[in-house]
């Protein structure tokens, strides 16, 4: 990222100690999560086969794309309150928010549609999995945007600075996280077959 | 005092957005053309492992980090990635 | 003491360290109806023993709680507590209404017990854990809301600190769940979901907030270390006990008639419960590891690492044990359940309750800072006692449970459960041996109240 010298040599990750350990207490349920879809898979091959096709892979596409924007103008809102740009950094961050926005409209759109065809985590043990993984998913990005949205105000109010901005990088990288799980769970549910 | 390098340390950001975007869309097309198979899922899931790498090294900037803390997103994307990787080549059998 | 008012902490917990040993004995004897079958037939009945043991030791812990939080909340919230009075005439309330409740367990049948205090017209009796008469439970509810009354004004009038507001957020969902208990649905299913809204959204939910802000205030008090740091520790924890724990309800659904994906929900996410337990560990050991005093009161500062480790231990690794649903399969309500009970309610919630009395009592009997050493001496002595019976109660009830399991659930041809129950007689023995030992340790820990208590205090080193 910038080419600080203080960065390079950091033996800690950006942001505070106690989110990185929250973040990678998520990562593990997700990796469970994602597991147990491959092993699972491997007893029901023909039907998660057949009922993977019945999903919106072109609003799985829409959202990957969403998540992987608003990842990279996060990255940019720290580059910005680095540059002690507040402005900037708040702007970054309201660019992120609206694609986070995007990424549930959309999202919830697909939900609709399986609601309206009387699917469910019962349905059969494909959806049990396809549902649980991205509501789980869903949540996350609600939690994300409501971390980024706190930063954002915060920001707005002039917490942060080129000295101070360990709040901007800790709710960077929970959304980078958010990204960062989805890109694993697109492919998996939506493309691997 | 804004810095040459601070302007420049958003390139290779830039440049790991543009790739992921490819990647996306490269996964994507596979899926719509119907391609199916061991060889496929093992691409389709190596682009995603890159794709996780890229986010972690870049902008998460543990690329950057030295000693025990660079590794967390590494070792997320190699065990789980291990696991379905072995998942999808026995079902194949 | 800094509040003249936090003085009405100090019958709470002498009422909760009485109810202990009343918990104890009980435990005791259903320790030996186990392996004697007809002791004390037909005065104390097993399931009434089990009664009384189950209940003191809910009472107990709710009682010291409300000690607990009458103590640290003034003092966190720089403020004296909105009304003693009023927390003083609650405490006599809820000794009368515990003090009842066991009398007519032990006096009455319980069918006669019901009769008598008219559960028929809002029956909420005969529910593991939530035995109580309809009218305790009410008399429970007022007093938890005359509690969090006063808490919450006092929060209110003060300084509102994250450890206050975290214990508040705790003891408030404690008397919210508690509502839950006045639901006796008819259908089975919806009967279990109720009761495990109490039971566990308690033990593995919003129980967890008090301990952790309870432990948060010692390590505090005792290290000097700056309160940042322990507020961030606080804020990661609380997030996670409840992500995993709400959604963890979910390892008690596998075999109640809950839909399948339960099997799946309820696994993975307890399985990640262990989490904040683990991080609470590492929270007080980092905390410890930067004090920047040594405080004169050894044996707190003992009590809060052990609750730390001992509750990762027993609701952690125990509790992992038995959480994934293929284990539960061959696992559920053996021994193996009654082995994680234990270690899991000693070392998480009796061990933090022990862990701020031993903290406040010397306070609020008067001393500066700390016991006389030899007072803090026999502490530290019943402190290991009492864990490391309580570690042999559990390893004996593994033990008992992996045959129970093995003899009665698995393999060719699996055997009649009386006929198991014999064959690891053995087990229950031993653990009566170390029940024993773990009521010596009891009786130390209350000794240890009185001796040397004319000797000089303890001195602050540094
Ligand atoms: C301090 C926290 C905890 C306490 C006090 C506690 C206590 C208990 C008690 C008393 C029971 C028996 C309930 C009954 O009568 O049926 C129980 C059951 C159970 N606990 Fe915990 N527990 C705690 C934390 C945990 C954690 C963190 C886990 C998982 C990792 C866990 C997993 C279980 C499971 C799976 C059962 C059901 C056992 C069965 O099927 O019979 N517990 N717990
Ligand atoms: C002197 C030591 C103790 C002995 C001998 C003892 C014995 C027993 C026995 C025999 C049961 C009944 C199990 C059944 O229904 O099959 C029981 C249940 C229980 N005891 Fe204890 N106990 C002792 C101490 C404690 C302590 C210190 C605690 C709390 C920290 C405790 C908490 C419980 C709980 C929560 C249950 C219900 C467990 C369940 O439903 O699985 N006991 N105890
Ligand atoms: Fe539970």
């Amino acid at each position: 990222m910038t080419v600080d010298r203080s960065v390079i040599q950091s033996n800690y990750p950006p942001g505070d100690l106690a989110i990185w350990i929250f973040i990678l207490a998520e990562l593990a349920v997700f990796a469970i999560f994602f597991a147990a879809y491959a092993f699972t898979r491997l007893q029901h091959v023909e039907l998660f086969n057949e009922y993977q096709l019945t999903l919106d892979r072109e609003a799985a596409l829409i959202n990957t794309l969403a998540l992987i924007t608003s990842s990279y103008f996060v990255v940019r809102s720290v580059t910005a309150i680095k540059l002690d740009d507040r402005r900037r950094c708040v702007h970054w961050l309201l660019a992120a928010l609206s694609m986070g926005l995007l990424f549930l409209i959309v999202k919830t759109f697909e939900y609709v549609q399986h609601y309206s065809e009387g699917i469910n985590l019962s349905s059969n043990i494909f959806y049990m999995f396809y549902l649980s993984l991205t509501f789980f998913h869903f949540m996350h990005v609600i939690m994300g945007m409501v971390i980024l949205a706190a930063i954002a105000v915060m920001a707005a109010r002039g917490r942060y600075s080129r000295q101070e901005h360990t709040g901007v990088e800790s709710g960077a990288s929970y959304w980078h996280m958010v990204d960062l799980v989805w890109l694993i769970l697109f492919p998996l549910v939506y493309v691997m077959r | 005092m804004k810095q040459l390098s601070d302007y420049l340390g958003i390139r290779p950001c830039t440049l790991v957005y543009l790739l992921l975007i490819f990647f996306s869309l490269t996964t994507f097309l596979v899926g719509q053309m119907g391609f199916s198979g061991l060889g496929m899922s093992l691409l389709v899931l190596s682009l995603a492992l890159i794709k996780g790498q890229l986010v972690g090294s870049y902008f998460m900037g543990l690329g950057s980090v030295c000693g025990l803390w660079r590794w967390p997103v590494f070792i997320w994307l190699f065990i789980p990635g291990i696991l379905i990787g072995m998942a999808f080549t026995l079902s194949y059998q | 003491m800094q509040y003249k008012s936090q003085a009405v902490a100090k019958p709470y917990f002498i009422a909760a360290i009485a109810l202990f040993v009343a918990q104890v004995l009980f435990g005791l004897i259903m320790g030996l109806q186990y392996v004697v079958g007809d002791f004390l037939f037909p005065e104390i009945p097993f399931n009434v023993a089990r009664m009384v043991h189950t209940n003191a030791l809910i009472v107990w812990l709710l009682m010291a709680f409300m000690g607990a939080s009458y103590y640290l909340v003034p003092e966190e919230a720089e403020t004296e507590l909105y009304s003693p009075g009023l927390a003083t005439l609650m405490f006599w309330v809820f000794l009368v209404a515990a003090a009842l409740t066991v009398a007519g367990y032990l006096l009455l049948s319980y069918s006669t017990l019901a009769d008598v205090t008219m559960n028929k017209l809002l029956p909420t009796m005969g529910r593991e854990f939530l035995e109580q008469p309809t009218i305790t439970k009410i008399g429970i509810v007022i007093v938890a809301l005359a509690f969090l009354f006063n808490i919450g004004m006092t929060i209110l009038r003060g300084r509102k600190t994250v450890i206050n507001l975290v214990l508040l957020m705790g003891l408030t969902g404690l008397a919210v769940f508690f509502l839950f208990a006045f639901y006796n649905p008819d259908n089975l299913v919806l009967d279990k979901y109720f009761w495990w809204w109490v039971v566990h959204l308690w033990v593995e939910g919003v129980w967890e907030l008090i301990l952790g802000a309870i432990l948060a205030f010692v390590l505090v008090k005792t290290t000097g270390v700056d309160r940042e740091v322990i507020e961030k520790w606080l804020y990661v924890i609380i997030a996670m006990t409840l992500i995993t724990g709400i959604i963890g309800t979910g390892h008690h659904y596998y075999w109640i008639g809950a839909p399948e994906y339960w099997q799946w929900w309820g696994s993975i996410f307890s399985a990640m419960e262990p989490i904040p337990f683990f991080m609470m560990t590492v929270f007080a050991f980092n905390i410890v590891n930067k004090r920047r005093r040594d405080h004169p009161n050894k044996p707190a500062m003992l009590w809060a690492l052990g609750t730390a480790v001992m509750a990762f231990l027993g609701a952690g690794v125990w509790g992992f044990l038995h959480t994934l649903s293929p284990v539960n399969y061959y696992t559920h309500g053996s021994q193996i359940t009654a082995a994680h009970g234990h270690m899991a309610f000693y070392g998480a919630y009796v061990m933090i309750n022990i862990t701020i009395i031993s903290y406040a009592m010397p306070l609020l009997r008067g001393r500066n800072a700390a016991n006389p050493l030899k007072s803090q001496v026999w502490e530290m002595w019943s402190f290991w006692l009492m864990t490391i019976a309580m570690v042999f109660i559990t390893l004996f009830l593994t033990g008992a449970g992996i045959l129970q399991a093995y003899l009665q659930r698995m393999g060719e041809n699996p055997q009649p459960f009386m006929v198991v129950q014999e064959q690891i007689s053995l087990f229950y023995w031993l653990r009566e041996i170390a029940g024993v030992i773990f009521l010596i340790g009891l009786v130390v820990y209350i000794a240890s109240f009185f001796v040397g208590q004319n000797d000089p205090e303890a001195a602050t080193e540094s």
